[in-house]
């Protein structure tokens, strides 16, 4: 709907490989990527390189300023603040991925589906997005909290509930363009098998959208993930992520303020690196068919 | 265009029944019995439970019936408004959800009309001149806010503004003043996304044939937006606006919790933390009923605005 008629007849695949379409590169992918694939480096190699052990407590040494010692102080238990976050990180961003993961393949492989079956099929399943579209997401893992208890396999649950409908419709605005191609009718002619046609001709020409919207999804979720450990109904005590450490750092907000600006940094960051590289991955696309990106206007579509 | 409206409203209420059976049955998925989950809810807390007062209550509340029993009767009771009482308090379910539900709908309309007075005119600003410097600055603006999250600013925003600056309230629903902080952050990821397709229509707007002739009837840049570019490029973004103002209505929860205020998102959040069952079942359903009613209203309205939609639904 946002962008209504633009060049159709605009060639979907340019004769450009693919190593020349990477060099093409927006300045946002590459400056996003870079921070976000060091922000992962870090959170794997935490337990080697965190100063202190997140779980230590020094009590005689509580809510102390940052410092050489604590590079960003500590919490009101005396614990190492740089340590914990490293720690917490992990719980945070690996939610996240594998909450994308899930959603990312289904929703990808369902719109696909659903815009080359087309027919009944399709109608339902676009209805289904429709609705799932109206779903707060944070209402859902409510419920589904009150139903299954917290901790980490019911935030990943809650997550893909709804996750996988941005997939869904971009997907099938691909495939629905795709489909009017040449080479799909001669598949077709030839006999291939409709799973054929889907592996081997559609999803190739969907998976940088789809990467993109990924990458845009992530930033996306990884707040969620941040929001719902917040309220206490996400990863539960002894761990620790970062939404759970903002909590825990209101009380002593006035005492000490960097407990609560230092985690909601690393979730600002790390959820902007993503963003960016999204954004920047779909303006490098863009250049080619500047029909088939942003084209549609859902809640979570990012705005470019 | 009548058969559209009746395909919608046909799909409108097979939704609401799913969603409302949803909301009944799936607690009873869940750990634990409801009986014992009213009386912990009651009292408060883990107890040694007399198994005599636990059967009384399950008689009591029907739960000894099979479970279509009891969602027959629980929806026979919510068509009339009447969803139970609240385990805690024993109040009426149907007054606390609709009260609450008023709040959050005041605090989602006025982020969103402040989300809609900053995004429109920074849209067509980056639209006027796409693929320029003010338009990348815009946009990349945009994508930071995407980043930042609610309850990160939430406290940030109170410790600076009433704690250190002493200028708005920390917390609370008393006086219009109080929706000046919360407003203001929930406002931010919807600003974002309403700021990008207004300015992705208004690019698809300034492109049509339409504004080109205006333009070479001698009408100003001004006039032409006026009179022909705005009202046509809006549709999606008052689109866009529904959406999120069903979206928003429930999912304000962190930022209900956080700045004390009464609404849906708090009300429900308090509800699970005290396995608060009717209240739980009644929000969800209000929620979700409100959202699908606001988008497919939204849906028609639009078909209305654009009949070349009807002509691809009777299609596909």
């Amino acid at each position: 709907m946002a962008e209504v008629g633009g060049a159709m007849a605009r060639p979907l695949v340019s004769s450009l490989s693919v190593g020349a379409r990477i060099r093409r590169f927006h300045w946002a992918f590459i400056v996003g990527g870079t921070f976000f694939v060091l922000v992962c480096v870090l959170l794997v190699l935490t337990p080697w390189i965190a100063p202190y052990d997140p779980a230590d407590q020094d009590l005689l040494n509580r809510l102390a300023a940052p410092s050489g010692e604590h590079l960003f102080g500590t919490d009101h238990l005396g614990r190492d603040i740089f340590s914990r976050i490293l720690q917490g990180g992990r719980f945070s961003v690996s939610i996240a991925a594998i909450a994308v993961l899930i959603t990312g393949v289904t929703g990808t492989l369902l719109g696909a589906i659903s815009a080359r079956v087309g027919g009944i099929l399709d109608d339902l399943l676009m209805r289904l997005v429709d609705a799932l579209l109206a779903f707060p997401e944070v209402l859902i893992a409510l419920f589904l909290v009150f139903v299954l208890g917290p901790g980490y396999g019911t935030l990943i649950v809650a997550l893909s509930i709804s996750g996988w409908t941005p997939f869904a419709r971009l997907t099938r605005a691909v495939t629905l363009e795709i489909n009017t191609r040449g080479y799909i009718e001669a598949a077709e002619a030839l006999g291939c098998s409709r799973m054929f046609i889907i592996f081997r001709h559609v999803l190739p020409n969907a998976i940088g959208p789809v990467l993109a919207q990924g990458f845009l999804r992530f930033g996306h979720q990884l707040i969620t993930v941040g929001d719902l450990s917040y309220l206490g109904l996400g990863v539960q005590r002894p761990e620790s992520d970062w939404g759970a450490m903002l909590a825990e750092a209101q009380l002593y907000m006035i005492r000490a303020p960097w407990l609560v600006i230092v985690p909601g940094f690393a979730i600002f960051l790390t959820a902007l690196s993503v963003t960016l590289a999204g954004h920047g991955l779909r303006q490098s696309l863009g250049r080619r068919p500047p029909r088939l990106l942003g084209a549609i206007p859902a809640k979570d579509e990012p705005a470019t | 265009m009548a058969r559209f409206i009746v395909r919608r409203t046909i799909f409108l209420l097979a939704t609401l029944f799913a969603v409302s059976v949803l909301a009944f049955v799936m607690p009873y998925f869940g750990e634990g019995d409801p009986a014992r989950m009213i009386l912990r809810a009651r009292m408060g807390g883990e107890l040694a439970l007399d198994p005599a007062v636990v059967e009384a209550v399950r008689r009591q509340f029907g739960l000894d019936q099979p479970i279509p029993i009891q969602y027959l009767r629980w929806l026979e009771a919510a068509v009339t408004g009447d969803f139970g009482q609240s385990f805690t308090n024993r109040q009426p379910v149907g007054g606390i959800v609709l009260r609450a539900l008023g709040v959050s709908f005041l605090l989602a309309l006025a982020a969103l009309v402040l989300a809609t007075i900053i995004a429109v005119p920074l849209g067509i600003l980056a639209a006027l001149r796409s693929g320029g410097r003010r338009d990348s600055v815009i946009v990349t603006l945009t994508q930071g806010l995407v980043a930042l999250p609610e309850y990160w600013l939430a406290p940030l925003g109170m410790l600076v503004f009433a704690l250190w600056l002493g200028w708005l309230p920390a917390a609370g629903w008393t006086s219009p003043i109080s929706v000046i902080l919360p407003a203001s952050v929930l406002c931010l990821r919807p600003l974002a996304y309403l700021l990008g397709v207004t300015r992705a229509s208004m690019i698809t707007v300034l492109e049509s044939p339409y504004i080109t002739a205006a333009r070479s009837r001698g009408l100003s840049q001004f006039l032409t937006l006026r009179r022909h570019g705005l009202k046509n490029a809006m549709v999606p973004v008052m689109t866009l606006f529904s959406i999120w103002l069903a979206g928003t209505l429930g999912g304000s929860v962190v930022i209900e919790v956080i700045f004390n205020i009464p609404g849906l998102g708090r009300v429900m959040y308090e509800a699970v933390v005290n396995a608060d069952m009717p209240v739980v079942q009644a929000g969800v359903l209000a929620t979700v009923g409100l959202a699908i009613v606001i988008n497919t209203l939204t849906d028609i309205g639009y078909a209305a605005l654009n009949p070349a939609i009807l002509v691809g639904e009777s299609n596909g």
